[in-house]
């Protein structure tokens, strides 16, 4: 209630599309996203920067825990979430390589590791090894033991040209 | 009756991918969370920040006045509320442990809801505090519950076959200790209750499960409540690991807080919180002792478990899980287990993914290298002469009507190249073997049955109704090709319904490894029928006996004559059409003939190789390979992933997985602070699955959902065993252990205690001989 007094208007733009909001300043970009703007596809874990369950993508396409950014400090900025990767009704390559390789189990943590493998994909045009697994370091997957994932993520590296 | 397919089958054993996939890939999967009920507020539970305490005065007045509070509840407003039988879902006038539920607020949204808890004045009383299983066990110590005075709970004893005759038969008996911690799950989905008991006639709960029926049956009861008057709603389930199996008090609490405000009330927990709402394993001594002839003959096998029941003993089950364990490796004449709980001021206790045989397994299986070693053969060669085979039946009264362990530990030392590498390793360098075996579909109640519901559309789509819940390991789409196998489509043209105890037939839901074994018969049952159904016209218009007809492939013909068809679609809309107006429904149900235990029981075997790094004591899992007798292979992917899944929970436990504890308070309640593998440290898996085809399961399957933790466990303890010449005696096996361990093998000391009993002023048992 005490919050109310302090909420701003601010502009966000997800996926392409652009929002006006009244925030909190204690709102985070994850419960703008989940909230108000009403994207649910990102998923919330611990909410304190653990587990990457909540990354998006950033202007540049790199990763980011929107469970860790204040909403206010992303004013007119735009963000791409799990929403945001198909194009023309088509999956993303790696949203299809994580069905085809079972990268996916109970697919909670799945929006978040996809964000991430797509923000070190965005990164790197053609990721080492090391790449994938510092890329992946940030995000908790206890189903897959991410080994599928890696597997999903090479397939993708593999096919570009 | 129609003809069942012949083989080879047409859908069962290909690489599936999920056929939920695309949701959940896509962003478009409904979690717990993303539910939305209209005029939803939001709970809070305030919790006791004292391990032992008596509660002198609750004022909830200054919360209650707090614009945006639509309800404060305590003790007060439902003495009578219980969790179990002897302990209220929200404290009276005594706290138990840190964390222990005492008051809850709801608020139209999650800011207020924290402000009004800091608004509850709670007046407490220290009383003396025991939060480790010595302290509690040392003579003086005060007691927690009136029932216990010494603080020892639910004990259990049982000796199987005759023990005492199979150590008289030894010519040595090795005996060991060991140690696990308390341990947390780290589900990906936190835990979240979602009610709806505005109308007090109907409370709706939205929640994460592995099976409604025991919610609804726990809720009814609680609440005086008819079961059909308690609906349980799921949708997609962020994982379960053995977390979801019953409700917890937060499910109660939602509850009473959504009729006191007459409004939906959803409770979330936080990260730290869950370390306490989870109810995780807790600290745990082991005494191992086994018999054995010189020649490498296994004749009695005892285990004496203490297990941390914290401040409550919510899950008897615990005492007895390893107990059955002990007779389904090897063929022993006697085995005996003891089992008792002692409560503490902790948080009370369930269970870690491995079901207690996981944790107890990385010691059990370095105590059976220890007894190789005493003489002196292979740990892998003494596994092998000693392991059960087809048609064994244990001193429990298990029968293993399929068996494929002595193949699966065959394949993983000849794959691993066991032969040229155990004892000839370089230094710091270990190789380990385990073993395992897991009952599929272990029944433990009458009501622990299976049924399913499928309905055929005009257009040859086929809806499935089913209870089973899917948490990440892929049911519903087995589910969807075990119907697809029956009736000759695709898992593609199965549409699943599920997630709505209003709308799905029973199922006791996916615990003890069931799932494709007995929800997979009842849907294969389901499926014969209304093959049956559809044949019977089929016959008519394809002039031949009904009996004779094949379905597969989307077509219907007789297998004599398989030129002349129908499709899938044609048979189900002439069915439909036809001039009775017949409609399509098939019903099926499982219940085990078997009054209690397992018909079924799958096997593994994996060989992991590790190396240890003298310097830091770091462990590196470098490779696993793994061999499981699962029976028949429904999804060949959906079961990689189930053994990937394990092999990361397995070394997770066995090197990392640690909740501190000190004075009752777990100090890294984080998943930055209670650390699990990341990406780069899973090491590669080599697969064989060894296919028994299994007389009871459907098309021969067993079960894989947690077999293959139980020997990933062992299998890496054992290789951290070889790589530094003693057994470890407790988890997680850390940097600072290993160091310990290196330099106590190097000067012939141990500078670990091995010795938990010692000490103890009441001793954990005394052991025969
Ligand atoms: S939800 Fe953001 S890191 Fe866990
Ligand atoms: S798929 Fe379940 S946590 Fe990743």
């Amino acid at each position: 209630m005490n919050t109310v007094a302090k909420r701003q208007v601010m502009s966000l733009t997800v996926n392409g599309d652009t929002y006006e909001v009244l925030v909190s300043p204690r709102q985070t970009l994850l419960d703008v996203i989940r909230g108000p703007i009403g994207l649910r596809g990102t998923k919330e874990g611990c909410a304190t920067g653990t587990c990457g369950v909540c990354t998006i993508n950033n202007e540049q396409g790199e990763a980011l825990l929107s469970c860790l950014t204040p909403a206010l400090e992303w004013d007119g900025k735009s963000v791409t979430t799990v929403e945001g990767l198909e194009a023309d009704g088509e999956l993303a390559p790696i949203q299809q390589a994580f069905v085809e390789f079972g990268a996916v189990q109970c697919g909670f943590c799945t929006p978040g590791v996809i964000m991430s493998a797509q923000g070190l994909l965005n990164s790197f045009h053609k990721p080492s090894e090391d790449d994938i697994n510092d890329g992946m370091a940030g995000v908790l997957c206890r189903c897959t033991g991410h080994i599928k994932v890696k597997d999903a993520i090479r397939d993708v590296v593999k096919k570009r040209a | 009756m129609a003809a069942k397919p012949e083989a080879p089958l047409s859908i069962i054993g290909r690489r599936q991918p999920r056929l939920d996939g695309f949701e959940k890939v896509s962003g478009r999967s409904e979690f717990t969370d993303d539910i939305r009920l209209p005029g939803m507020l939001h709970g809070k539970v305030l919790r006791s920040t004292q391990a032992h305490a008596r509660i002198l005065r609750i004022d909830t007045s200054r919360a209650e006045a707090l614009p945006g509070v639509k309800a404060v509840v305590t003790n007060r407003d439902a003495p009578t509320l219980m969790f179990s039988e002897h302990q209220p879902v929200l404290a009276a006038d005594r706290v138990r442990y840190i964390g222990e539920e005492i008051a809850a607020v709801a608020a139209i949204d999650l800011l207020t809801a924290e402000e009004a808890l800091d608004l509850i004045e709670v007046e407490y009383e220290s009383l003396p505090a025991v939060t480790t299983i010595r302290q509690a066990l040392k003579s003086g110590s005060a007691p927690m519950h009136e029932r216990a005075p010494d603080n020892i709970g639910p004990t259990m004893e049982k000796d199987w076959g005759d023990p005492d005759q199979g150590f008289a038969e030894s010519d040595l008996v090795i005996e060991d200790e060991f140690r696990t911690p308390m341990q947390h799950n780290t589900l990906a989905e936190l835990h979240v209750a979602l009610a709806d008991f505005s109308n007090p006639a109907k409370l709706h709960m939205y929640t994460p499960t592995q099976g409604a029926p025991l919610y609804q049956m726990e809720l009814a009861k609680a609440f005086c409540l008819a079961e059909s008057q308690v609906r349980i709603v799921y949708r997609n389930i962020g994982g379960a690991f053995t977390g979801r199996g019953r409700p917890k008090p937060h499910h109660f609490i939602a509850a009473l807080l959504s009729r006191k405000a007459g409004k939906p009330v959803k409770i979330k927990a936080t990260a730290d919180e869950e370390f306490i709402m989870f109810r995780a394993s807790g600290e745990t001594f082991y005494k191992f002792r086994t018999g054995v002839t010189r020649d490498g003959v296994i004749k009695a096998l005892e285990a004496d478990i203490t297990f941390d029941a914290g401040g409550h003993d919510e899950w008897a089950m615990i005492l007895w899980l390893p107990s059955v364990y002990l007779n389904w490796l090897y063929k022993p004449v006697g085995v005996r287990y003891r089992g008792r709980f002692v409560f503490t001021n902790t948080v009370p206790k369930g269970s870690h993914h491995g079901g207690i045989m996981g944790r107890m397994s990385a010691g059990w299986q370095q105590h059976i290298n220890h007894v190789a070693e005493a003489i002196g053969m292979d740990p892998a060669e003494l596994q092998l002469k000693n392991a059960v085979d087809p048609g064994y039946a244990s001193p429990d009264g298990s029968v293993f009507a399929s068996c494929g362990l002595q193949d699966c530990i065959r394949t993983v030392v000849e794959r691993s190249d066991w032969k040229n590498k155990y004892g000839k390793l370089p230094k710091y360098r270990g190789i380990g073997i385990g073993i395992g075996a897991q009952a599929s579909g272990s029944k433990g109640a009458d009501n622990d049955t299976s049924a399913a519901m499928v309905k055929v559309a005009d257009d040859g789509i086929v809806t499935l109704y089913t209870g089973i819940p899917d948490m990440g390991q892929g049911s519903h789409t087995v589910m969807c090709m075990i119907a697809a196998e029956v009736l000759g489509t695709q898992p593609e043209d199965i549409r699943v319904v599920q997630g709505d105890s209003d709308i799905t037939p029973f199922d006791w839901g996916a615990f003890s490894q069931r799932g494709t074994f007995t929800t997979g018969n009842a849907v294969k049952a389901a499926c014969e029928d209304a093959r049956d159904q559809l044949a019977a016209i089929a016959a008519a218009e394809l002039d031949t006996p009904a009996g004779e007809l094949v379905f597969r492939d989307g077509r219907v013909f007789a297998a004599a004559s398989p030129e002349q068809s129908l499709s899938f679609g044609e048979v189900a809309a002439k069915t439909l059409h036809s001039a009775e107006g017949r409609f399509v429904m098939g019903r099926g149900f499982f219940n085990s003939p078997k009054p209690f235990g397992a018909l079924a029981f799958s096997f593994g075997a994996q060989v992991a190789e590790v190396e240890v790094d003298p310097v830091t004591g770091a462990v590196a899992l470098l490779k696993v390979w793994a061999a499981h007798d699962i029976g028949r292979v429904i999804n060949q992917l959906a079961v990689e992933g189930q053994i990937d899944g394990q092999v990361f929970s397995g070394m997770s436990q066995v090197l990392y997985e640690e909740c501190r504890v000190e004075d009752g308070l777990i100090l890294n309640p984080s998943r930055l602070e209670y650390k699990l593998p990341r990406a780069y440290e899973l090491p590669d898996v080599d697969y064989t699955l060894i296919e028994t085809i299994d007389p009871y399961g459907p098309f021969g399957a067993k079960e894989v959902g947690e077999g293959p933790i139980v020997v990933s466990m062992s299998a890496v303890a054992a290789a951290v065993q070889n790589a530094v010449g003693a057994m470890v005696p407790e988890i997680p096996m850390t940097p600072w252990r290993v160091l310990r361990m290196l330099r106590g093998t190097a000067d012939g000391s141990t500078s670990v205690d091995k010795h938990w009993s010692e000490g103890l002023e009441a001793p954990l048992s005394d052991t025969k001989s």
